[in-house]
């Protein structure tokens, strides 16, 4: 091994990158899988589901009534507790004068005894009886009371309701997929007459907690038909138990079977990570068996000397173990070092946790398995000569066309090839996606959430802003315009076809929002409350709806949608309300008679941006006094649609990096090893008239034959895997040739770069000295 | 054809300047056939990479076919090597990985010989050598003898003027030997001067006059015939 320095110094630097990258991902995957694994009946709670079929389709999804819950812990003597589960609400928090925005949710007051969040402070079987009782995190608390004891603290939620604080939660885990600051009893959703009882609304999550030793599937279905008995409107809709603890990772259907979900991004980041490491023992394995001629002597003594071949298998074994276990130390250093920087790239707060068993009984394993696999064929191979072959010179087949060492080299550039062609895919998919006209004007464009007073003050806040020209138009609307918060199939229109069910995405706004949105009128007109007063039950369509509706002239026709009659007064392009990597689906903008939740103010650019927000925040501040104000602006909200994309991009890129770097070391050796063994060769050719330039020619087309077999076994898979991604998208690119060109000049260049520095070393060495070394 | 005059080469390491060769002059002329004799050390192959213009000298005057060769750079080098001058190797050197035929043809494809004119004067001296029926094996094929003979055909497939030969019976048996040194015995009589460097006194009866050296001079020279 010192005997070897160069050798074993690449082999350390690419196992040690391939095991810190497994080790890294491998911190990640438990992380990811230890997703609300820490609650003690995770294996008896289970999601209630609902499946319908709609178009020969079953949807899936995980959404019920409010009176779900209290139907199945009534009816079925297998469940044992019922808890719902609100969707997450922001409140603002007040106490003397201070005041805090925050987030929470409304549970049962069971759910402390289904899920396992601890109390600090508090008893989690009462915590939540009360109506005005409030359970809050020890952050909140802080931030809240800073030192002083919050229970029995009593605060204002919304400036309308008193609460008092029963409970103190361990702040939450990472590794939960709830997020609240804050629990409210489900007996306050009561009080404020939220509680609707019916069937037509799916809108909170149930969970159920089965007696102990209940089959869930068995018990599953059982209740299949429940709505048979009470929803009069759905009586097919199919009602069934999800694990619980497999909603983090799986939860994604397709017809109404399970397809994965977060696994896949697991499975495939995983599968890559164990591909580098394949690809560092790879190295390991070529380096090794191409010193083989050095090797082969001792070999040859050894044997004579006595040895028996298992001796030998385990000598070179032993060796590459104690590489293995070098590199090992060294990606510890790596992983060290990376882990933060990952762990923010991830988004997640990861940790080496040493004084885990499982962890070290995975890097021994890891080793173990590295060193195994890195020494295996090598040892093998190595230990396979026999002395008398070693003697007469021939046990290297040098003509064979097709040697294990070009085999690895093939599987290497392969992997490589399909790692660069999918990171110039992922870019290309990104620029298409990322240069798409959204169809409305982001710039100067901001929104605000409605809360506290700002319903009751809008027109006061809209003139204001008008008026001191901070604004050219203001508009409330049901959602952002970078959201859809609302869709349905039951709009109904003239001719359609009942059995239609394509969703119609449901977006509400006030006045002017094609001027606020700046949104391209294709016929008829913007809404105007002043001048045609009828308007609040109008509607503006898009194209894509024009198209649904097989409307000839839209403007005057009617669409029915929750009992009322909208009228069509315009039609706009179509634009993206919500993913950019979809077609844009049809969308109806209905007038003043909806719901608001949010303004959307378009600044004047005679002001600066800062001149703008700070005289809106005044206006705000005195209409609105208790709250803070908080405003997004639409041009971020919308690159933020990019951000899984851009670190998927990201990671992919990493990896593609690092197997070629990776694959490089171990070609880089595999050159200097092939010009010693071929220095006589050389120095021949050399006597006999072959010039450098023709001398590197024979040694880098000798390695890059290899490379363009990978091309050929690499493309295919690229081009599969690459569609297969692609189908993801509705909006996306077609693959073209020249990525394929692209890549396969990039690996080239690469390859050649690498290879060629050894082969001008040997095309420019004096053939005398080489011919005297013989 | 060869004329050298006060020829130094110098090798040099960190501690100790060793002279190869110590201004050694000698002649030969076009058509003859010269042993270079000496003990291991002396400086025999030193002056053979120089003569097949493999090395560089450090001092002295090399004038090859009437031409001063002594400063020209390794491009010039080349050229005059592979159109004039053929090697023969002690340990053969041929190409492993090359068929016999290959191995032949190598120097007529450096010198830029059309194939079908290559494929007639491989063929031309393989039949010469009497090795046309091996000429689809490969070197580790053959036998030492037969090694050496696809030695020599590859040295005098392009008619060079000057033949080198490093010990070329070296690593063969008497009879084998003996072979060798008569295909260089003929291709000299055809009109190719040969300098052969040789520990064998039995070679050197082949030539026409024997140099012998010591410490990179020349010290004797004995005419033969």
């Amino acid at each position: 091994m010192i005997k070897n320095k160069s050798f074993s110094l690449l082999n350390i630097a690419g196992l040690s990158i391939g095991l810190a990258i497994v080790i890294l991902v491998a911190i990640w995957i438990s992380f990811e899988v230890s997703y609300d694994q820490f609650h003690e009946n995770k294996t008896r709670i289970y999601e209630v589901n609902n499946q319908e079929l709609v178009d020969g389709d079953i949807w899936t999804w995980n959404s019920t009534p409010k009176i779900m819950a209290s139907v199945i812990k009534k009816d079925y003597p297998e469940v044992e507790n019922t808890v719902r589960y609100f969707d997450e609400i922001s409140f603002l928090f007040s106490i003397g004068d201070k005041k805090i925005k925050t987030s929470g949710t409304i549970v049962d007051e069971d759910f402390l005894k289904v899920f396992s969040f601890p109390l600090l402070e508090g008893d989690k079987t009462r915590a939540l009886n009360g109506v005005n009782s409030v359970v809050i995190t020890q952050d909140l608390a802080n931030k809240l009371f800073d030192k002083d004891n919050p229970i029995g603290q009593v605060l204002k939620i919304d400036n309308t309701d008193t609460f008092t604080i029963t409970g103190v939660l361990k702040d939450l885990p990472q590794n939960t997929d709830f997020k609240f600051d804050f629990l409210l009893p489900w007996s306050y959703l009561v009080q404020k007459g939220w509680n609707e009882v019916n069937w037509s609304n799916n809108c909170i999550t149930t969970y159920a907690k089965l007696k102990a030793g209940v089959d869930y599937s068995r018990f599953s279905n059982k209740i299949k038909n429940l709505r048979k008995k009470y929803d009069k409107a759905s009586p097919e809709m199919v009602t069934y138990l999800y694990p619980f603890s497999r909603t983090h990772l799986y939860s994604e259907f397709e017809n109404g079977v399970e397809t994965g979900g977060k696994i896949d991004t697991i499975r495939i980041i995983g599968f890559i990570a164990f591909i580098i490491l394949i690809i560092a023992c790879i190295n390991f394995m070529n380096l090794s068996t191409a010193q083989s001629e050095k090797r082969s002597k001792e070999v040859g003594i050894r044997k004579v000397a006595g040895a028996k071949r298992n001796m030998l298998v385990f000598q070179f074994l032993g060796e590459s173990m104690l590489i293995t276990f070098i590199a090992a130390i060294v990606a510890f250093l790596i992983v060290l070092l990376v882990l933060p920087s990952f762990s923010a790239f991830t988004n997640t707060s990861l940790s080496l946790n040493v004084s885990n068993n499982w962890f070290w009984l995975f890097v021994i394993g890891i080793i173990l398995f590295t060193g195994l696999l890195a020494g295996s064929y090598p040892a093998l191979y190595l230990s396979g000569f026999k002395p008398s072959s070693i003697l007469k010179k021939t046990f290297n087949k040098v003509n064979a066309l097709i040697t294990p060492r070009k085999v690895l080299v093939v599987v290497q550039f392969s992997i490589a090839i399909i790692l660069v062609t999918a990171t110039l895919t992922i870019r290309q998919q990104m620029e298409k996606v990322q240069n798409r006209q959204s169809g409305y004007s982001k710039d100067n464009l901001v929104y605000i959430n409605i809360e506290g007073d700002i319903e009751k003050n809008y027109s006061l806040i809209k003139n204001e802003l008008l008026a001191a020209n901070i604004a050219t138009s203001v508009t409330k609307t049901s959602a952002p315009l970078t959201e859809g918060w609302s869709n349905s199939w039951d709009f109904t229109w003239k001719g359609k076809d009942p059995n239609n069910k394509t969703l119609v995405q449901r977006f509400v706004a006030d006045e002017a929002i094609i001027k606020t949105a700046g949104l391209k009128l294709i016929t008829g007109r913007d809404f105007d409350l002043n001048m045609y007063p009828t308007d609040s039950s109008a509607v503006i369509i898009n194209e894509a709806a024009v198209k649904l509706m097989g409307f000839k002239t839209p403007i005057g026709q009617i669409i029915k949608d929750n009992g009322m009659d909208w009228h069509v007064i315009g039609v706009v392009k179509d634009f993206v309300l919500q993913s950019p990597f979809q077609d844009v689906a049809p969308m109806v903008i209905e007038g003043a008679k909806g719901f608001f939740n949010v303004i959307h103010v378009k600044f004047a650019t005679i002001h600066t941006l800062s001149e703008n927000l700070s005289k809106t925040e005044t206006i705000f501040k005195r209409f609105n006094s208790e709250y803070p104000f908080d405003y997004q602006f639409i041009d971020k909200a919308y690159a933020k649609k990019f951000d899984d994309l851009k670190k998927m991009e990201n990671l992919v890129s990493i990896l593609t990096l690092l197997t070629i770097i990776i694959s490089c070391l171990g070609l880089f050796g595999l050159a200097s090893y092939m010009a010693q063994n071929r220095t006589k060769e050389i120095g021949v050719r050399k006597i006999l008239g072959a010039s450098i330039s023709h001398i590197s020619y024979l040694l880098t087309k000798e390695f890059l034959k290899p490379i363009i077999v990978a091309f050929i076994v690499g493309f295919p898979l690229a081009w599969h895997f690459m569609n297969r991604w692609l189908e993801t998208f509705t909006y996306r690119i077609t693959m073209s040739w020249w990525v394929f060109a692209i890549s396969a000049f990039l690996i080239l260049c690469i390859a050649s770069v690498t290879v060629s520095y050894q082969s001008m070393k040997a095309a420019i060495t004096n053939p005398a000295n080489s011919l005297r070394a013989e | 054809m060869i004329k050298i005059t006060d020829l130094e080469k110098y090798y040099k390491t960190d501690e100790l300047q060793t002279i190869a060769l110590n201004k050694l002059s000698f002649e030969v002329k076009e058509g003859e056939f010269v042993a270079i004799m000496g003990p291991s050390g002396c400086g025999k192959s030193t002056l053979l990479n120089i003569l097949g213009m493999l090395d560089d000298s450090d001092g002295g005057s090399f004038i090859f076919n009437g031409e001063e060769v002594i400063d020209y750079n390794e491009r010039k080098r080349a050229n005059i090597r592979k159109h004039n001058i053929g090697f023969v190797f002690q340990s053969f050197n041929l190409i492993d990985q090359l068929s016999v035929f290959e191995n032949v043809e190598l120097p007529l494809i450096y010198t830029g010989v059309k194939k079908g004119e290559r494929k007639k004067r491989v063929e031309e001296v393989l039949e010469k050598m009497q090795i046309m029926h091996r000429r689809k094996h490969f070197p580790q094929q053959l036998s030492g003898g037969q090694q050496q003979r696809v030695a020599v055909a590859r040295a005098v497939v392009n008619n060079p003027k000057l033949i080198l030969a490093d010990e070329p019976t070296g690593n063969l048996d008497s009879s084998n030997g003996n072979e060798v040194m008569d295909l260089l015995t003929e291709l000299n009589s055809q009109g190719t001067t040969i300098v052969m460097v040789t520990h064998s006194e039995h070679d050197a009866k082949f030539t026409h006059r024997i140099i012998r050296m010591l410490d990179g001079q020349k010290v004797a020279e004995n005419t033969l015939v």
